[in-house]
């Protein structure tokens, strides 16, 4: 289970995220979607969880160990992974190389000075796994920055999920990306997770995605916590809804 | 012995991990056999010392070492002479004060004292990225090379020569040799160091350690969140670019006899190191070796002909900076800048006055936008 | 005691009389860097250029004022030396100009290995220009610095010490207040500010940085070119002068903190009194004590005394 216990980050006069504690995971595989309206602290939360960002007070807790002072690349090693709104990828290398570079650190290949990078068999296989289960097979030889917007997205997603993750968190896995191909990307991210029992905490802005999907939903106002329940939330809570949409005053 | 691979409908032949086309196997093959036959071919003519070219190499393999962290990490070191440097002090210091004599032991104290002064450069240099990363490499590498000219047990300024023991030489194989056969017995030595370094840097860049330094250079923010300890591992490819310059400074000591602290430890030798990396083409292998022999090469005709020199190679930077930004290698490899506009020539000779016709173009409308510029600065805006 | 008090004060003095000429080449490298992003390996030939042209224009000006006799002569003669250095720093603005807009604009989204190769080699192209123009031996102008200093300063005070160097600490103090009060006060100051803040925000009001990074050039040549000219008199101008102010700037930026004009100011300071002390307490400390304070720095507080510059000056 990983926890937020009383998180507090402010910048300045700006309070991100104010006394916010939350817990994700009591079961494997659970969907949570965090909601709210533009500077909410949606991402700065997220943030605080990867080790992007330290609180100025609180705590971050997986299963039951503090991991508060730990460094971004040791959380990863824990079983926590992201994926980032402005896609982040390695852009020289091709879709293949990608995903091989990812596998090849989880499974802490990459102190081998005088291997084939190409040569792990075992890393190879997950390659093609992930290849095919983003349905990234047709992209594979391209080289990430000419690869089109949706499947960007979809790389950076299946590079977070390539590091076998107990925990995966996205940050907007579907903006920028067309209506189209929204629902495209969606599916697959849910798809892969579900049958990998992974817990994923999604920012998603469509709310037709969130109510679709979603086990759980996370509203975020003002850097605090608004509400926590299931996606009807999302038409029952008046001033929720008003929030989101900035419909009424 | 090799064996043939087919990939893509390309006949490949892979020996010891090296994979390479037949072009290039043929191209591998004749550049070692240049490589020997040196020695010979620069016996048939005077403008060409076997000297310089040996000097242009050992500069071109700490090149060799600098790329590691320019093509992969996107590191500029520039202060790579500091390790090619503390690799010829120790080699000399060894000399003098510890009475080393073999050559194979004063080249494994070079590589220690490279390891180590690397070791900390790198601790303290990798707290940056970028310019801020070059700035203090230049810094620490001024600080050697002051610290060097400072101190009367290095020899101030006068630098120290490398001629331990009884025959005033170092010992290869237990045995000394005249200086005519020396000079060709180093300098074989130097090959056999440089195939071996650069067949262990080609392993580096096709394993996954290379992966991972690629990561750090595209995606440092991203490298960091799949599980990589960004710091640790620049730190560790920032060594083992600085073992290459440490290996290049103790053969230079025991190849010259000599070190000075102009020679191998000030600045603009940390600029020729990195110049001679893009010179030769950093995106390749061998490029700043190549670098390397023709920078060296050309700085010593420079030298006969004219006082200014330095300004002939600024001269060179500039073309390269702005014509051919791939270098040496990088600009004759299929699709660089040489064989495209080859091609084009070959096809329209005519192209020539349009490229001299754009090259003016752009150069009168920059003149005038400076002008225009200065104009403002001296009298504000209209 | 009042002898090893003196020379405290003698050394401290000389430390910061040097730390103010660091703090001219190291402001406009810092500013350059911080704004332009661009690493000037050249800006030590510039500071060289100010040195070697400011001794020919020390030479033409006095040989119309005449030397200095009586009060009003010397004020005449000091006035005479601040425009000359005016002059010799101005002669330097159409380098600066050049160099960004002919030669660095071109390149500012390629690599940026490029950009410190092509500042390399404008320094080498610039060290045989004044090999060139110069010769190979050491130039000196003992004019000024003989004429300033036999005005009475310190010595009103009971105390031994060039009144030049007072001179250059007092410009030293004009400079500094000049730099702020151009950042802090002026509208130009502030859009450069504006500019190394949020590049595109300032585009989008109407900067153009095109502009702003000429000037900016420009202003680093400027003051790089006046600190040759203050720096030259008590010395020689020489070919290879330019390499240890780029290389303490260096560490000035790194101790105050990249861009800040303030963090140069307090380190310009703290390296050049240290240096000095150095030179009694412990002579081999002076090349090695402003490197240690420098790896001290990045060990403890890696963004510099003054973090990045810009919200202040």
């Amino acid at each position: 289970m990983l926890e937020a216990r009383n998180l507090h980050k402010s910048f300045g006069e700006l309070v991100a995220t104010d006394d916010v504690s939350l817990e994700f995971g009591q079961e494997d595989g659970e969907l949570v979607f965090i909601v709210g309206p533009n500077g909410a602290g949606k991402t700065t939360f997220i943030n605080l969880l990867t080790g992007f960002l330290s609180p100025d007070e609180g705590s971050i807790v997986l299963d039951g160990d503090d991991i508060t002072a730990m460094s971004a690349d040791e959380r990863v090693d824990a079983g926590i992974a992201r994926s980032f709104q402005v896609v982040k990828v390695f852009e020289e290398m091709t879709v293949r190389e990608n995903l091989r570079t990812v596998v090849l650190t989880e499974r802490g290949k990459t102190w081998s000075l005088f291997s084939m990078a190409d040569g792990h068999a075992d890393v190879e296989r997950t390659v093609d796994d992930l290849l095919s289960k983003f349905r990234l097979d047709d992209a594979a030889n391209t080289v990430a920055e000419e690869l089109p917007h949706g499947d960007r997205k979809l790389l950076d997603v299946a590079m977070s999920f390539g590091l076998d993750p107990d925990y995966l968190l996205l940050d907007e896995p579907t903006s920028g990306v067309s209506t189209r191909e929204k629902e495209y990307v969606i599916e697959t991210v849910v798809e892969v997770g579900r049958e990998a029992g992974v817990t994923t905490v999604t920012i998603e802005h469509d709310m037709d995605i969130v109510t679709e999907y979603a086990d759980r939903v996370v509203a975020l106002h003002q850097g605090a916590v608004h509400g926590v329940g299931p996606p009807t939330m999302l038409e029952t809570d008046d001033e929720l809804r008003r929030l989101l949409l900035g419909v009424g005053e | 012995m090799p064996e043939r691979v087919e990939t893509d409908g390309e006949t490949r032949y892979r020996f010891l991990g090296v994979e390479a086309t037949r072009r290039e196997a043929v191209a591998l093959a004749l550049g070692v056999v240049a490589l020997f036959a040196i020695p010979d071919v620069t016996r048939l003519s005077d403008s060409l010392q076997l000297s310089v070219i040996h000097q242009g190499l050992l500069f071109g393999f700490a090149a060799v070492g600098l790329n590691l962290l320019l093509r992969h990490t996107k590191l500029t070191s520039f202060g790579h002479a500091a390790f090619f440097g503390t690799g010829a002090y120790a080699t000399a210091v060894l000399a003098k004060y510890a009475g080393l004599q073999s050559v194979g032991l004063l080249l494994l104290g070079a590589i220690a004292a490279a390891t180590v002064m690397a070791a900390l450069v790198g601790a303290l240099s990798l707290r940056h990225t970028g310019l801020y990363f070059a700035l203090l490499t230049l810094a620490f590498g001024q600080l050697l090379y002051a610290i060097a000219l400072g101190q009367s047990a290095l020899g101030g300024s006068d630098g120290m020569p490398i001629r331990p023991g009884p025959a005033n030489q170092p010992l290869l194989l237990g045995t000394t040799f005249e200086p005519a056969v020396y000079q060709i017995l180093t300098y074989y030595l130097t090959v056999v160091v440089i195939l071996v370094g650069l067949f262990v840097m080609y392993r580096i860049t096709q394993s996954p350690f290379r992966n991972a330094l690629d990561a750090i250079g595209q995606e440092r923010t991203r490298a960091r969140f799949i599980g990589l300890p960004v710091r640790r591992y620049v730190w560790a490819a920032f060594v083992i670019s600085g073992v290459y310059g440490g290996v290049a400074g103790g053969l230079y000591a025991v190849v010259r006899q000599y070190v000075r602290p102009e020679g191998t430890l000030f600045f603009l030798r940390s600029g020729d190191i990195l110049f001679m990396a893009i010179l030769g083409g950093f995106r390749t292998l061998v490029g700043p070796l190549i670098g390397g022999v023709v920078l060296i090469f050309l700085q010593d005709v420079g030298q006969d002909v004219t006082q200014y020199y330095e300004f002939l190679t600024g001269v060179v930077l500039l073309v390269l900076v702005y014509g051919f930004p791939r270098g040496i290698v990088g600009s004759l490899r299929s699709g660089g800048v040489v064989s495209t506009r080859l091609r084009q020539l070959r096809r329209e000779p005519s192209a020539v006055a349009d490229w001299a016709r754009s090259a003016g173009r752009t150069a009168e409308r920059k003149a005038v936008e400076s002008l225009s510029s200065l104009r403002i600065i001296l009298f504000g805006v209209d | 005691m009042a002898g090893t008090l003196e020379t405290a004060l003698v050394q401290t003095l000389n430390g910061v009389q040097f730390g103010f000429i660091l703090f001219m080449i190291a402001s406009g490298l810092t500013v350059i860097l911080g704004i332009l992003d661009v690493l000037n390996l050249a800006h030590g030939e510039l500071f060289s250029i100010g040195a070697y042209a400011g001794i020919g224009v020390f030479g033409f000006v006095i040989g119309v004022v005449g030397p200095p006799s009586g009060v009003l002569g010397g004020v005449v003669f000091v006035l005479a030396v601040l425009v000359s250095v005016l002059l010799t720093a101005a002669l330097l603005l159409p380098v600066g100009t050049v160099f960004e807009a002919l030669f660095l604009r071109a390149i500012y989204d390629r690599d940026q290995v490029y950009q410190l190769v092509l500042t390399f080699a404008l320094l080498l192209i610039l060290l045989d220009v004044k090999k060139f123009v110069w010769g190979n031996t050491s130039l000196r102008t003992d004019a000024v610095y003989s004429a300033i200093n036999s005005i009475p300063t310190s010595e009103l005070v009971g105390l031994n010490y060039p009144t030049y160097n007072v001179f250059v600490i007092l410009v030293g103090i004009a400079v500094v207040a000049g730099l702020f009060w151009f950042f802090d006060r002026t509208k130009t100051g502030r859009i450069v500010r504006a500019t190394a803040i949020d590049r595109e925000m300032a585009t989008a009001i109407g900067v153009s940085t095109d502009r702003v990074f000429t000037l900016v050039f420009a202003l680093g040549a400027f003051l790089a070119g006046f600190a040759g000219a203050m720096a030259v008199p008590p010395t020689a101008a020489t070919l290879g002068m330019g390499t240890n102010p780029l290389v303490l700037s260096f560490v000035v930026i790194v101790i105050g903190g990249l861009g800040s004009l303030r963090g140069a100011f307090v380190g310009a300071l703290l390296v050049g009194v240290i240096r000095s002390w150095m030179i009694t307490l412990y002579p081999p400390g002076e090349i090695a004590a402003p490197f240690a304070i420098m790896a001290l720095i990045l060990l403890v507080k890696p963004e510099g005394l003054f973090g990045t510059w810009g919200e202040t000056a």
